[in-house]
Formats: C-alpha cells, sequence, structure tokens
C-alpha cells in the first residue's frame, strides 16, 4: 500500500532522516491527566509528530503528500490527514490518476472506512470522470455483495453521472447468484426507479420477474418486499392485481405457509377491507384466521405482533358485522 | 468459552471492562485514534446503564471531565467564528494553527454528541459548554439537501449526522442551528419501498439509520408527519428484523448491536412489547464473555466497547433487572437524562 516500508525492518523514523531534519516534531499534548490513551507504536507517534509539524508551519509540499500516506497507513479513518492531503494535491497539482490508483488500493484494503470513500468521491467529482467507479464499486461487491460503502458510491456515480445503461444486468447477475441479496433487490428498485420508470408494462415484466424468484425461494423477505413496494407504483394497489393474488392463492393451495406469503395475503385483506373491495378470498375473517395462523404456527416469534394485528382485523370484522345488521334492519323496516 | 452458562449478567466483569477501557489502549486500536471520545462515551455510559457509576472514583470523573474540555473548540480569537466549534474526538489535532489552515481543528458532531453524553453522566452542569458557539457549530454543518456533515471540512453527510446534530440541539435546548423542516424531509425522503429508513435517500433501508431517522424525529417531535401507512410499514419493518436476536437489513446476520438500534426504534414508535423479549435476551447473552467482561456482535468473537455498551442498553429496553432504564431517543440512561432536565429548568430561569 505504501512504498515506504510495510516492513518496519527498513523502517526509518522520520526524526532520523537528514532531509527532515530542518522540521521539529510536535508531539501529541493530551493535557495533564488524559483517559482512554492509546499506547501507539513509536512509529505512529513519529509519523504523527511530523504531521502535526507540517500542518503547523502548512507545509505543502512532496515530501509532506509522502508523509500524509505514511499517516494513512497507520490510520486511514484519519479525515485531517485527508483533507490535507486532498489540499495538497491541488497546491501541487498532482496527477490525480495516480491518486486514483492509491485510493483503489486504500479500499481495497479498508473497504468499510468512510473517509476512503469520500476520498474517492471528492476525486471523481474533480475529474468529472467515473469511468472506473462501476468496476471499483463491482470489484467491492464482489468481496462483500452487501458491503453499504460501495453501493453508497455506486448508486452516487450512476446518478450524477447517469450510468444507468447496464445495471440491470450486474443486478440480475447478483439476485441470481443469491436470491436473499437484499442489496442488490434495493438497487434493482434503484434503477427501475430512476431509469426506466414504472409503466404499466415495466411494472408487468417487474410483477414476472418477482414472482419467478419468489417461486424459486418462497421464505424470502427480500423478493416480497420488492414486490410490496414496486405495487406502491400500481394504481389497482396490492389487492387488484389479479396475476399477484391468484398467484398466492395457488401457493396457498399448494400448501406454501411462508410467513411472508402469509403476510402479504393479509396486506391484500387489509388493502381490500379499506377500499370497501372485499371478496370470498380477501376479507377481515381471512386476515384474522392468517393472524392466527402466523402467531401459533408459522412466525411464532412474532406472535405478540400478529395478534396485534388480528384485534384490528377482529374490530373490521364486527363492524362489518354490525353494518351488516343496519342494512337487515333497514330491510326489515321496509 | 462456554455459552451455556451466559444466561446471567456477568456484572462484575463488565464493570472492569469498561474500566480497562477508561485507562490505556493496545495499539492495535490505532485506526480508532480520531474517536477516542466514542470509546469513552461507551465506557462511561456502558458504567451508567450498569448502576456502576460510582466504580469510577472522583478523581477519574474529573479526569475525564477535563480531558473532554480541553476538546472543545472555541469561537475564533481575532473573528468570533464560530462555525469550527464543538468537540474534537482526541487531541491528535489539538494544536494551536495559523488562520490559513485552522479549519483543521474542528469539531466533529459524533464528539460532541458522545461528549455531552459522557458529561451528563458524569454530573457535570455543562457549565463550561459555550452553547451558543456549538449550537452554530451544529448549524453550519446541515446541507441545503438537510442532512449533515460531520465535520466543517472533507466529510461526508448522512443520516448519522442527522441524528447526532438533534442529540446536540435537544441536550442543549436550542434548535437554532436544526433547521426541522429541512431534515425532516430528509429523513422522508430516506424511507424505502419497504418502509425502513437509509442513510440517504433511495439506498438500502438499515437498522441503525432507521434509528437515527426515527429518534431525530420524535427528539424534533416529528414523529406526526409519519403517516399511517408508514407507520404501519415501519413496525412491520422492524419486528421483521427479529430472527433471535436482532439484525440489521433483512437477510443479513444477527447482530447484537441491533437489539439496541432496533429496540430502540420500536420503543420510540411505543411497539417494542411485540417483539420476543425471551429470544432476544437469550442471544444477547451468548455474546457475552463471561470471564474478562464484554459483548461481542457474535457469539465466540472479538468484544468490543460499542456492542458491549449497545448489548447492555438493549437488554436495558426489555427490562434486564440490574440494569438502569435507558432513554432511548437519546441514548443515555434516565437517571442521566433526569440531570438534563434539572439543567434546561435552570437555564430557563
Amino acid at each position: 500500500m505504501s512504498d515506504c516500508g510495510d516492513s518496519d525492518v527498513l523502517w526509518i523514523p522520520y526524526k532520523e532522516r537528514p532531509e527532515w531534519s530542518d522540521v521539529t516534531p510536535v508531539p501529541e499534548d493530551d493535557g495533564p491527566n488524559p483517559v482512554v490513551v492509546i499506547a501507539h507504536s513509536e512509529k505512529f507517534e513519529d509519523v504523527y509528530d511530523y504531521f502535526r509539524a507540517v500542518l503547523q508551519s502548512n507545509e505543502k509540499s512532496e515530501r509532506v503528500l509522502h508523509l500524509t500516506k505514511d499517516a494513512l497507513e497507520l490510520n486511514p479513518a484519519n479525515y485531517t490527514v485527508w483533507q490535507y492531503r486532498r489540499d495538497l494535491l491541488k497546491h501541487l497539482n498532482t496527477d490525480l490518476r495516480t491518486e486514483l490508483d492509491y485510493v483503489e488500493a486504500v479500499i481495497k484494503n479498508s473497504p468499510k472506512n468512510y473517509q476512503v470513500w469520500h476520498h474517492r468521491r471528492v476525486l471523481v467529482e474533480w475529474l468529472q470522470d467515473p469511468t472506473m467507479e462501476l468496476e471499483l464499486t463491482g470489484d467491492a461487491l464482489l468481496q462483500d455483495p452487501k458491503n453499504y460503502h460501495a453501493w453508497q458510491h455506486r448508486q452516487w456515480a450512476i446518478k450524477t453521472f447517469g450510468l444507468y445503461e447496464k445495471e440491470l444486468d450486474f443486478v440480475d447477475n447478483l439476485i441470481t447468484d443469491d436470491v436473499r441479496n437484499n442489496s442488490a433487490w434495493n438497487q434493482r428498485y434503484f434503477v427501475v426507479n430512476n431509469n426506466l420508470g414504472w409503466s404499466d408494462l415495466i411494472c408487468q415484466q417487474e410483477v414476472c420477474y418477482t414472482l419467478e424468484k419468489i417461486n424459486f425461494v418462497k421464505n424470502n423477505e427480500s423478493a416480497w418486499n420488492y414486490l410490496r413496494g414496486l405495487l406502491i407504483h400500481d394504481k389497482r394497489g396490492l389487492s387488484g392485481n389479479a396475476v399477484i393474488t391468484s398467484f398466492c392463492e395457488e401457493l396457498y393451495k399448494n400448501k406454501c405457509r411462508s410467513p411472508f406469503l402469509l403476510a402479504f395475503i393479509i396486506d391484500v385483506c387489509e388493502d381490500a377491507i379499506k377500499k370497501k373491495d372485499t371478496n370470498c378470498f380477501h376479507n377481515a375473517d381471512r386476515a384474522v384466521e392468517l393472524c392466527q395462523a402466523l402467531a401459533t404456527r408459522y412466525d411464532k416469534i412474532r406472535s405478540k405482533y400478529w395478534n396485534y394485528l388480528c384485534e384490528r382485523y377482529k374490530k373490521y370484522q364486527s363492524e362489518q358485522l354490525s353494518n351488516d345488521n343496519k342494512t337487515n334492519d333497514l330491510i326489515i323496516d321496509e | 468459552m462456554n455459552n451455556e452458562g451466559n444466561k446471567d449478567m456477568a456484572h462484575r466483569q463488565h464493570v472492569k471492562y469498561f474500566m480497562r477501557f477508561l485507562n490505556i489502549l493496545p495499539s492495535s486500536l490505532s485506526s480508532h485514534d480520531t474517536t477516542r471520545v466514542t470509546i469513552a462515551y461507551f465506557s462511561v455510559a456502558g458504567l451508567d446503564v450498569l448502576g456502576s457509576i460510582s466504580a469510577i472514583s472522583l478523581d477519574l470523573r474529573s479526569r475525564i471531565i477535563e480531558w473532554l474540555y480541553r476538546l472543545q473548540v472555541h469561537p475564533d480569537k481575532e473573528t468570533g467564528d464560530m462555525s469550527l466549534c464543538g468537540f474534537q474526538g482526541s487531541s491528535t489535532i489539538n494544536i494551536r494553527l495559523d488562520p490559513d489552515n485552522n479549519q483543521f481543528r474542528c469539531g466533529h458532531l459524533a464528539m460532541t454528541y458522545t461528549g455531552l453524553c459522557i458529561l451528563l453522566a458524569l454530573g457535570d452542569d455543562l457549565s463550561r459548554i459555550n452553547r451558543t458557539a456549538l449550537i452554530q457549530g451544529v448549524k453550519a454543518l446541515q446541507t441545503d439537501e438537510g442532512n449533515f456533515s460531520a465535520t466543517l471540512s472533507g466529510c461526508e453527510s448522512d443520516m448519522r449526522f442527522v441524528y447526532c446534530a438533534a442529540c446536540i440541539s435537544y441536550i442543549l435546548n436550542d434548535w437554532s442551528g436544526f433547521d426541522i423542516e429541512k431534515a425532516t424531509d430528509y429523513v422522508i425522503k430516506s424511507i424505502g419501498y419497504d418502509y425502513g429508513i437509509a442513510q440517504c435517500p433511495e439506498l438500502e433501508s438499515h437498522g441503525g439509520t432507521t434509528f437515527c431517522a426515527l429518534a431525530t424525529l420524535a427528539l424534533t417531535d416529528q414523529l406526526d408527519k409519519l403517516s399511517e401507512a408508514q407507520i404501519d410499514g415501519l413496525k412491520r419493518w422492524l419486528v421483521y428484523r427479529q430472527i433471535d436476536g436482532f439484525q440489521g437489513r433483512p437477510n443479513k446476520p444477527v447482530d447484537t448491536c441491533y437489539s439496541f438500534w432496533v429496540g430502540a426504534s420500536l420503543k420510540i414508535l411505543n411497539a417494542l412489547q411485540l417483539t420476543n423479549y425471551g429470544s432476544n435476551r437469550r442471544y444477547v447473552y451468548e455474546t457475552q464473555d463471561m470471564v474478562v467482561g464484554g459483548f461481542s456482535k457474535w457469539p465466540d468473537t472479538c468484544t468490543d466497547p460499542m456492542h458491549t455498551y449497545l448489548g447492555l442498553s438493549g437488554l436495558s429496553l426489555i427490562g434486564e433487572s440490574g440494569l438502569l432504564e435507558i432513554e432511548p431517543r437519546l441514548n443515555i440512561t434516565k437517571r442521566a437524562y433526569e440531570h438534563l432536565k434539572c439543567l434546561h429548568e435552570q437555564w430557563v430561569s
């Protein structure tokens, strides 16, 4: 990572380097009675003593650029060093392409560090060149397909520079690798939402895609959440899409009792109740029955939650009952 | 480590564990060099939730307080500028700088927030806090988007720092540096299609950022800006995070810290009682180190102060005996919160 010494045998402290003899190191002043003291190595102290010195003298030179590299190798989370380095890059008119290579190497070693991704983003903004970003984040996601930092950088680059073209293929590959990769499902939503748009045709395509994935693994929250999410854009709502409701009933009939299936049918019932559009499959009775099944059998860890929802549907039941009675009364009155 | 025996709190060991972190740390923690205040926060808050704040001697208490006040960045002596004010996370850059690069010595929102929490837990009266300056420091960090950067130069901005800014404003009882409308808008825009809340709009919903978002809405009294569908959806998304303990995202492994992040989010929505306390408790105890104290994210892995504190505060939320009650919005004990309320009364009169 750094060109001066992963091996401490070859390490020469700054205080022993003749080319630094003009600089007086500035030790850390942690007060008379410090707490949570980190017992830093001698190397750490040496490097940061010299970093403080150049910060104080505001020296902007190649040797300081090099010093920041050493300082960052010892602590890549030091945001002040990164910021000073950026000031140096500007001041020295450094070739930012080599800096891209450098930060790529640091990212490979510390892929979950906020500061390195921020540095990368600033460089890409300066260069206005995002050509490497999909590959860089793709590599990081190969290592860890749920790396939040990598996804954040990727979304930023895609959105800022309009790089949507091949993103759905990328997402599809990840979902094929692991259908439970929730980050990939989220990225699918991101692409459709920003690029393709939720036209009727796209909605329909996405419904088919998702149902196929659910058929493959039924107990997968990510796919069910995506299905519910894309229906936000369907004017007919949760209960109005016959393809989906009959798919669910088919699963149910075939003895599938995935908690996510049952929960989805409950949501369809709720939607139907609210729209006063209940039918023999989707009504308060069914919702009550499913909540009870979840609470007692299929999702016991959330039994309190399902019982709580059950109470809501019982209320609907009794409202429905009293409405029915009122209608009956009216008929009798007539 | 035999986890079968882990069903009880290793109270004494945890106290010792935190006391060690308050003193000296190994060089392997060098990458935490700029965030030492947060380590102090986890340790002090941890001792507080254990009901053991008195384990910190009066001498050590005053050492911690003095150390913290040295990290407060004051207004520029010449110009009176307050945009850099706040707490630094350590003394690494605690040096006198020329006006040219003065901006490198600046407060960091997470350090200001956790620094204030430590002072409250230790019973300090915040009289040496320059409240106006800290609030101006907060104000300088809100972006057009409504979120906050951590520091004035060279840091990312996201939901974490919205939360820190809200806590600072709440603690100092001054919202003049925090545009509530803009921040609320940012939070609402970060609600995902699955109703969880992300670090920024359109990113994946996450248990930690959902906590930051909901606690911000609670502290700013804006929970009523959520629609009924959003509240129902959030409750569902949050209770779904329970496997035995809690996970931070769908289809990710369970992790001790989410017993707090998700637990406190549910508590804020008055829905924690809908989860299974027994399983939650059992999982957290599986990550306890009975011998040297501390909790880790997973069973049989390395403990750290963050998971130890969040494990304990997560247990406190579900009423574990022997622990002090937690104020979920600020992530401090009710005891420290009562002290804050007394200070607020003094400031008003």
